[in-house]
């Protein structure tokens, strides 16, 4: 079990087997904004506060959008690209930063 | 169409378009009497900047008016606030007359100009702090998201002490006299416009406030309507009392407003309703009341979904779909900021019951967070159903008041 800790909704998830973060954010009822879903848009941009290495690798996409929006924050993900990538672990994303 | 170029100041010139004949904007927006697309040009010792173009199909009479001001091979700097169609109508065009000069966009923009300009062009990103030279006159850019569009930026021309607000302060308003002290009288205008445009985005309305109060400001140049060139703190102020939550009960009291809207076609949404209000009632901190919506008209919808913490919808099923009032309500939140508010959904049915589910499927698109399932009862509720309804609206109210949610998925 990986233990989530989404910030801004006060949220504690245990999530088992690997879960795409939209995956999570519907069925916990968060209210993590998403736009086009694919990568494009940088909406659903927020910040991995704990426990990055435990996501999926950074995508091409991600890369790019953190270089339009000018940072360099690796700790900045899009929450459409990532998935849980362990069993065990602590996570905690915040995305009104 | 007429010729007038308005100065603003020794080295700032209107250039943009008027649309007296435009009743809708943005297919949402009325406008009783046009309104116009403001672009401007700055004259420095060593170039031109131009702020913004217009809707494409104003672009003879925007072109038409650059070049009574200036001349392509000056053009330094093209600069777009924000990359909406009604500004950038005449980019593409005006970069191919101007091929010197430099686009400057913000760094959100630049997805967004790939979807407006098909073929590659040459451009610089701008957040805040950066500096473009004309010389003589300097421009200080300053990052402001998110008002309206997430890419929108605004800029500073330091020795004329003149805001390029981007739509900030925008008003849809025709009148080619074009300055606050010589148009008719627009503040309906002006009012409407941050109602509808702006609304969605205080917080982000006070952190734009926040970045222009490091400036002294003379002149304030949207991109719709009158120039306000008068007293621009009485607009900047108005903002500031508009985005900011002190004017709401909520926070006056510091109290959580739990509001429960619902229709009832047999009494039976109608006493869920009640038992749930009644549950997060009891909760300290929450302040629960219920709305009937059948007599609730839009603005009243608006006013009330704004002040409230946690909104919680009710619905029978009819023909397979929640009653129209409930859409009506939520299609409400287009004016408002979603995020952050807690949702629910609810509803006594006969046949299927589809509602409640129907419900909360688009609160969560309108980015609620929804902690709990939604509730539905067959026909008239039991005692026991009551019950859940009570313990339904106590766990929304205690999770409204910071109360943690654990789950496992």
């Amino acid at each position: 079990m990986v233990n989530l800790y989404l910030k801004d909704d006060n949220i504690k998830v245990k999530v088992s087997n690997s879960k795409s973060l939209r995956e999570i954010a519907r069925k916990s009822g968060a209210s993590m904004e998403f736009g086009c879903r694919v990568g494009d848009c940088s909406t659903c941009v927020a910040k991995v506060v704990k426990g990055n290495e435990l996501l999926s690798p950074i995508t091409q996409k991600e890369i790019f959008a953190l270089e339009a929006m000018g940072s360099s924050d690796k700790d900045l993900r899009l929450m459409c690209q990532c998935s849980i990538n362990a069993d065990e672990g602590e996570i905690e994303i915040s995305y009104f930063f | 169409m007429s010729h007038l170029v308005a100065k603003l100041s020794k080295s700032v010139d209107f250039i943009g378009a008027f649309d007296p004949k435009i009743r809708t904007f943005d297919i949402i927006m009325k406008t009783a009497n046009g309104s116009s697309y403001n672009s401007y040009v700055v004259r420095g010792s060593e170039g031109v900047a131009v702020m913004d173009t217009v809707k494409k199909e104003f672009s003879d009479e925007f072109f038409l008016r650059l070049e009574s001001v200036c001349k392509y091979e000056e053009i330094k700097y093209i600069v777009l606030h924000h990359l909406e169609p009604d500004h950038s109508g005449a980019l593409e065009e005006l970069m191919k007359r101007a091929p010197k000069a430099k686009l400057i966009i913000s760094g959100r923009a630049v997805m967004m100009l790939k979807g407006i300009i098909k073929s590659d062009v040459a451009f610089e990103t701008a957040n805040t702090g950066k500096k473009i030279s004309l010389g003589d006159k300097t421009i200080e850019f300053l990052s402001t998201p998110f008002l309206h569009w997430p890419d929108t930026m605004s800029s500073y021309l330091h020795e004329e002490k003149i805001l390029f607000s981007g739509d900030v302060f925008g008003s849809h308003y025709y009148d080619e006299r074009l300055f606050d002290d010589e148009v008719g009288d627009f503040s309906y205008a002006f009012k409407y416009y941050y109602e509808h445009i702006m609304r969605p985005f205080k917080q982000y309305v006070l952190q734009a406030l926040n970045l222009y109060s490091r400036f002294e400001i003379k002149t304030i140049a949207p991109l719709h309507g009158p120039i306000l060139r008068t007293n621009p703190q009485y607009y900047i102020d108005k903002y500031e009392a508009w985005s900011s939550e002190d004017k709401f009960r909520k926070s006056t009291f510091g109290k959580k407003m739990f509001s429960v809207f619902y229709m009832s076609s047999y009494d039976n949404t109608h006493k869920m309703a009640e038992v749930i209000m009644e549950g997060a009632d009891t909760v300290e901190g929450i302040v629960a009341s219920m709305y009937d919506l059948a007599s609730l008209d839009e603005k009243n919808m608006i006013d009330l979904l704004e002040e409230s913490d946690a909104v919680i919808v009710g619905s029978p099923t009819i023909n397979g779909d929640a009653v129209k009032p409930a859409w009506d309500l939520l299609s409400c939140m287009a004016y408002l900021e979603s995020q952050g508010k807690i949702g629910a959904s609810f509803g006594s049915y006969g046949w299927t019951g589809e509602a409640p589910e129907m419900l909360h499927d688009r609160m969560r698109w309108l980015k609620f967070r929804l902690p709990v399932q939604p509730i539905k009862i067959k026909l008239i509720p039991t005692e026991e159903e009551l019950n859940d309804c009570f313990a339904f609206g106590k766990e929304i109210a205690e999770i409204t008041m910071g109360k943690m949610v654990e789950m496992e998925i």
